[in-house]
């Protein structure tokens, strides 16, 4: 009864939890931690479609013996005789159809283990963005050499608009990192270890994101704050208020020197696009 | 079967039906709106962001799914049985050619593919002009043409490289399997056996035949869906980056390496031009080619996709010609640029 249910139910199931999850990461604004904006609109209306059809398919879908009946059989999962029946007319079947069983059993228990845990990811958890662990293992440093062709154009730019992705590819894109020496910028980020982890310069650093967090690159500019380990860990958000500068460690391009580090929380889109 | 014998039970089943399911539904929402926010500590980051990369996949794929299996049913419903063979040339290299170009005007993603080709697959389209379909479609529609176009422009012949390389390996695939003695024997058992019989042959209507052709084709795809994102997220986090970009700037290496990553980040065919683009500086051009002629064609996600319509075999086999052609492909460019 329950291997049957189950293996028949499981993709209405999912459907259920996909549709239910991404309704509520929507509705409460938390999409982004997953997805591009483009594709907040589709997403949104495909999951209400998805949601009313499988509501459409349990009321509507005929229940599998009235199936088996319409249709004889030929399909695999469709052919769930009476064993009894099947085994007294075809004794040297019994043994097939106690194999099957098994093989039933095993597959209901996958797919239930395959519910839960999509239960447990997209409805247990709370959502959550990405962490400077999976920013350090992409290696920021590199990932933001690597983007600094997109950085923006300076002829007629409003300085005072760029965001830290701006910010960054462009400190890397310069020759001279004295290019941009005394320009004010405020930046928002989570903090990751800087290159070589010293205990006088942290990255601020932000995701960047084409198409969802899979392709999430690290982009970050080196702060110079020594001693800021004992004001702040790994992964805090914080606001950098300050000037870039040659850096004060002696290291090879520009840095921010700091004026003052405040905690923040997470921005509504932590990553940016 | 007296067809009102089994008349009265079906409509008790309905009522049943949609109570349970508004039920679950509700049930869910519970779930999610009274879990403890505090349980996510407990996780260690790379736990954390195990399940961050997995979500992403599902809620960035769910739709395109959702959409291939409306498609699906849709030509399955409505088109007749004979509208696509009668319609398409005689010839079976010029009818691989139309069929590599239906991506043209069904410009879903990949993933929505697999439904939708399972859906032509039933309406008439042989095992072999439906792979051409598969591959080709994710780089032969406009959106992708649109997006590289906009990443790459004419740069280093990457945009033609990748149309053309698309074009050539669905048809070359597409021909291989077409000389298959016994093209049924590459599919599932299940899904050949519900070829075999019509889903839209029985008496049912057709909301009710449509409905359970969506509880069928969810129940094929989701889970493979899940489990596929569930591994993609797993590579992620276990298999560091440095690896591949390390082998970045050697001209055979960076191919592989390029289609490794393909392989692994499974991300959708409509935007890959602009995630790769970032590793234009760092890989040859004919690198970037192999990853944007690979990575729509064959990744974790789709192969967990695919496993629900053909055989372990077939995607062995299928893997390895398309990775072969796709290499051949990006060492031809590097070894022009």
């Amino acid at each position: 009864m329950w291997p049957r249910l189950i293996q028949r139910w499981k993709g209405i199931a999912l459907t259920l939890v996909g549709v239910v999850a991404t309704l509520w990461l929507t509705l409460t604004g938390q999409l982004a931690l997953y997805i591009h904006p483009r594709y907040f609109v589709f997403t949104a209306i495909m999951s209400v479609i998805g949601g009313l059809l499988a509501l459409v398919a349990l009321a509507l879908a005929p229940d599998r013996d009235a199936e088996d009946h319409e249709h004889g059989s030929g399909h695999d999962e469709h052919a769930n005789h009476d064993p009894s029946a099947d085994a007294a007319a075809h004794p040297h079947r019994t043994r097939l159809t106690a194999r099957r069983r098994r093989l039933g059993a095993t597959g209901a228990v996958v797919s239930g283990t395959i519910v839960v845990g999509a239960v447990l990811a997209l409805l247990v958890l709370p959502p959550a963005a990405l962490t400077a662990q999976t920013a350090v293992d992409r290696d920021i440093d590199r990932t933001t050499a690597d983007l600094a062709g997109d950085a923006p154009s300076l002829a007629g730019a409003d300085l005072g608009s760029f965001t830290i992705k701006d910010w960054a590819l462009l400190l890397r894109q310069s020759e001279s990192p004295s290019a941009f020496s005394g320009q004010e910028v405020e930046l928002t980020g989570f903090i990751a270890p800087a290159p070589g982890d010293p205990d006088d310069a942290f990255t601020i650093a932000r995701f960047t994101v084409t198409c969802c967090a899979v392709d999430a690159q690290p982009i970050g500019i080196t702060v110079h704050l020594p001693g800021w380990r004992e004001r702040f860990a790994v992964d805090d958000w914080v606001i950098a208020t300050g000037a870039f500068g040659g850096d004060p460690a002696g290291g090879e391009g520009a840095v921010l020197v700091p004026q003052s580090v405040e905690p923040t929380s997470q921005p509504e889109q932590p990553y940016v696009f | 079967m007296s067809r009102t014998l089994d008349h009265r039970p079906r409509t008790r089943v309905r009522a049943t039906g949609l109570g349970l399911g508004i039920a679950a539904l509700l049930a869910l929402v519970s779930i999610r709106l009274f879990a403890p926010p505090e349980l996510g500590a407990g996780l260690s980051d790379r736990v954390q962001d195990f399940v961050t990369l997995s979500v992403s996949v599902v809620i960035e794929s769910l739709p395109f799914v959702f959409l291939g299996i409306l498609l699906s049913i849709a030509v399955q419903l409505f088109l007749p049985e004979d509208f696509l063979v009668r319609r398409m040339p005689r010839s079976p290299a010029l009818r691989r050619v139309v069929v590599s170009l239906l991506g043209v005007l069904l410009p879903v993603c990949e993933c929505g593919n697999v439904p939708l080709a399972r859906g032509l697959i039933k309406r008439g389209l042989s095992v072999g002009e439906s792979m051409t379909f598969l591959l080709a479609a994710p780089i032969l529609n406009p959106v992708t043409i649109i997006t590289t176009y906009q990443a790459f422009g004419w740069d280093d012949g990457i945009l033609v490289a990748r149309i053309a390389g698309g074009f050539v390996i669905a048809n070359l695939v597409g021909w291989v399997y077409s000389r298959h003695p016994d093209p049924m024997s590459l599919l599932t058992r299940g899904f050949a056996a519900s070829c075999a019989h019509d889903a839209t042959a029985d008496a049912s209507s057709k909301p009710r035949t449509a409905a359970r052709m969506f509880l069928e084709e969810t129940g094929e795809m989701l889970p493979a869906l899940f489990v596929g994102s569930a591994i993609a997220g797993l590579i992620q986090v276990a298999v560091s980056r440095d690896v591949l970009v390390t082998l970045g700037q050697n001209p055979v290496l960076s191919v592989f390496a390029l289609m490794l990553l393909a392989f692994v980040i499974s991300i959708c065919s409509n935007v890959d031009a602009f995630f790769v683009l970032s590793f234009g500086s760092t890989f040859m051009p004919g690198a970037i080619v192999a990853f944007l002629v690979f990575g729509p064609m064959i990744d974790v996600k789709m192969l967990a996709l695919l496993r629900t319509t053909f055989t372990a075999r077939t995607l062995v086999q299928l893997t390895a010609i398309v990775a072969l052609a796709s290499a051949a492909i990006g060492l031809g460019v590097n070894l022009v640029a």
